[in-house]
């Protein structure tokens, strides 16, 4: 097991297109650490570097505090589970899960226990004999990731590991996955595009857009408190709600206004406003959930008519109509169910309430 | 709502189907099973036709050959074209000639193609014009390289010899040969070969360990394709050899013209004696073969 660390790493293709931007940051021992992105964000290249499979612009890759940059892919004991599993078509499942251990030359008797104990822990033992176009899309995830911890690598690099499967099965190996590699103990570094997966299963997580690490955290640090805008309207589902507004000075008050809402800063957002010198333009941002609506009236609120009204059983999402054909979703308990066309009464949750530089994106109060 | 209702309905769509598609009944009876079959004969038998008048003709008297053009032997059979075959011209040198040139020549060709198509595709090897360059060779008639190609084998001193001839044949089926590989190496997933290589294989042992097991009946047709080319060669085993010792069979048949004119009858046998290896080793391989043709079509 190792610690896996990028040093102001860049890849630029052809002299010209940058694919990863001066990237830093350091995955611990034994760590579950998720890189996170849109499709085409950098985090495929950030990973085919640290697999080997790439060369290094600029930037040192380490391992264990070794630098590992002119290192074969062979040479780095590493494992990787690709995205169509990248399975050996030829081979049975034994065959597939024994490969890497025949490529060390290991004796005939230490690759059958080892891939004996890999098929035991991922309940392959039935299928051991079977030849891997037979089997199931989850059989096959589990093969691949047979082989890949069969020879107990330092570091196990997943490529959207799951992203193939289907719906109801892609939740479950989520779980599955996550208990494996937490009972392996081993460093994982976990790519995907997906969100739901990132925040279910990793300890950290890095936020990729345009090449460039947006921000680095746990699930929840990132969740609560997101460096920049696209970090706040990339995680959370339903996205959170974006809206320019200004910062408006009222005697002793601060008041954050729009066209469609005006409310009073609290004290604690407004000790914060004090110190504040930037534009008074801001982008305001608030997710669902933190949205509360009233068919009666809040202190400080404000009113919207309903645009529509989504029941979803335990909860309801409400979509409330703005100006400029903007929608605000809220997110309230099932049992508020307001006739479209009502006019119902705002008011945002001021503690998770966070605002945006215009021109920069990034979170006014967010302290790296 | 009654049974008289739902018959006439029934009546009706049927008639309309009838009046609209008479060429879906043309289709029908044409690529029907009855259809098809006649289609399959006539396809069969006009390609037939030629190989059962050389066997025929083989087994005529040579008289007969002189008088009579029908298809089928009218007076009595004779072995006696046979026996003249092997013995007025030396058939076996040829035929083993042909089978040592065609034989080394695609295994030459294999040995070449598959790392060069294999580096063109992952490598990106020569750009965009090595693979144009390979494709154009091809494309080439090989009578225009003639004269070049003999002034170079003579120069290096392989002028009628089965080197020199095979060397030839390795040249000018390596554009087929890369270009039938091609579609089979590109289908293999890069993932595939990224998991070796981080399993530890290098890329030679990938290509070797990895590539070539799952490209082998691609491997396999385009080897038999290969060899039916140069075993067919006519025009550079023309240009090039010019002696028993290294005449190949296409050359070799071009011997049975006597004092009297063609050998109709022996040079059949000889042909026929020519094509039935070549003939069982497609039928032995046709599987792989037509997989491998099409995909070099679709693909290609």
């Amino acid at each position: 097991m190792a610690s896996v660390e990028l040093r102001n790493v860049w890849k630029i293709y052809g002299g010209k297109v940058q694919a990863v931007v001066d990237a830093c940051w350091k995955c611990n021992d034994g760590e579950f650490f998720s890189i996170l992105g849109p499709s085409g964000c950098g985090k495929s290249s950030t990973l085919r570097m640290i697999a080997g499979l790439e060369e290094i612009t600029r930037g040192e890759i380490l391992f264990d505090d070794v630098v590992v940059n002119k290192m074969p892919p062979s040479q780095r004991n590493i494992a990787m589970v690709f995205e169509n599993w990248a399975l050996y078509p030829n081979l049975t499942v034994y065959e597939n899960i024994a490969f890497p251990l025949r490529v060390r030359n290991l004796p005939e008797k230490e690759i059958d226990r080892r891939v004996k104990n890999a098929a035991e822990f991922l309940g392959l033992e039935n299928v051991l004999q079977m030849g891997v176009r037979r089997l199931s899309g989850g059989e096959m995830q589990r093969v691949s990731i047979g082989r890949a911890i069969v020879r107990e690598p330092q570091v196990l690099i997943m490529d959207e590991p799951i992203s193939h499967l289907d719906a109801g099965l892609r939740a479950r190996m989520r779980d599955e996955l996550k208990k494996q590699v937490e009972r392996l103990g081993v460093t994982t570094l976990y790519i995907t595009h997906d969100q739901v997966e990132s925040m279910a299963m990793a300890d950290r997580i890095a936020i990729m857009n345009l090449g460039r690490i947006q921000q680095v955290g746990t699930p929840l640090d990132i969740y609560y408190n997101p460096a920049n805008e696209f970090v706040a309207g990339f995680i959370g589902e339903p996205p959170m709600n974006f809206a320019a507004a200004e910062l408006l000075q009222e005697g002793d008050d601060f008041v954050i206004a729009s066209p469609s809402f005006r409310f009073k800063l609290d004290d604690i957002c407004k000790s914060n406003f004090l110190q504040y010198r930037g534009n008074s333009k801001l982008k305001l941002g608030v997710r669902p959930e933190d949205v509360c609506v009233s068919l009666t009236p809040l202190p400080n609120c404000f009113e919207l008519p309903v645009d529509f009204v989504e029941p979803q059983g335990d909860r309801t999402i409400i979509s409330l109509q703005m100006d400029k054909d903007q929608t605000f979703l809220a997110q309230v308990l099932g049992n508020l169910r307001p006739p479209v066309g009502q006019m119902v009464y705002v008011r945002f949750d001021q503690r998770h309430t966070h605002f945006f530089d215009v021109d920069s994106g990034e979170n006014i109060f967010y302290n790296r | 709502m009654n049974k008289n209702g739902t018959f006439d309905n029934h009546g009706e769509t049927e008639e309309i189907i009838t009046r609209k598609d008479f060429g879906y009944y043309l289709s029908h009876i044409l690529l029907g099973r009855g259809g098809r079959i006649v289609l399959l004969l006539i396809f069969t038998l006009s390609i037939l036709i030629p190989i059962i008048y050389i066997a025929s003709t083989s087994l005529k008297e040579p008289i007969e050959i002189r008088t009579s053009g029908a298809l089928f032997p009218t007076g009595p059979i004779t072995s006696i074209n046979w026996i003249k075959a092997f013995r007025n011209v030396p058939l076996v040198r040829y035929l083993f000639n042909s089978t040592v040139v065609a034989f080394f020549s695609t295994l030459l060709v294999l040995t070449i193609a598959i790392p060069t198509t294999y580096s063109i595709i992952r490598f990106k090897t020569g750009g965009w014009f090595l693979p144009a360059w390979i494709l154009g060779t091809y494309v080439m008639p090989p009578i225009v390289v003639s004269i070049p190609i003999f002034a170079m084998v003579k120069m290096v001193g392989l002028q009628n010899t089965l080197l020199g001839l095979l060397l030839v044949h390795t040249m000018a089926n390596m554009p087929i040969a890369v270009w039938l590989l091609d579609s089979y190496i590109r289908a293999i997933p890069k993932e595939l070969e990224q998991a070796a290589w981080i399993d530890g294989y290098s890329r030679w042992e990938t290509l070797l360990r990895v590539v070539f097991p799952l490209i082998r009946p691609g491997v396999l047709a385009t080897g038999v394709i290969c060899l039916i080319l140069s075993w067919n060669e006519f025009l550079f085993a023309l240009i090039l050899t010019y002696g028993v010792q290294s005449n190949t069979f296409p050359i070799g048949i071009s011997r049975y013209v006597g004092e009297h004119g063609l050998q109709f009858g022996e040079m059949s046998a000889a042909a026929l004696a020519g094509i039935v290896p070549i003939y069982l080793l497609v039928f032995l391989f046709s599987r792989n073969l037509v997989e491998g043709l099409t995909r070099g079509g679709v693909k290609g």
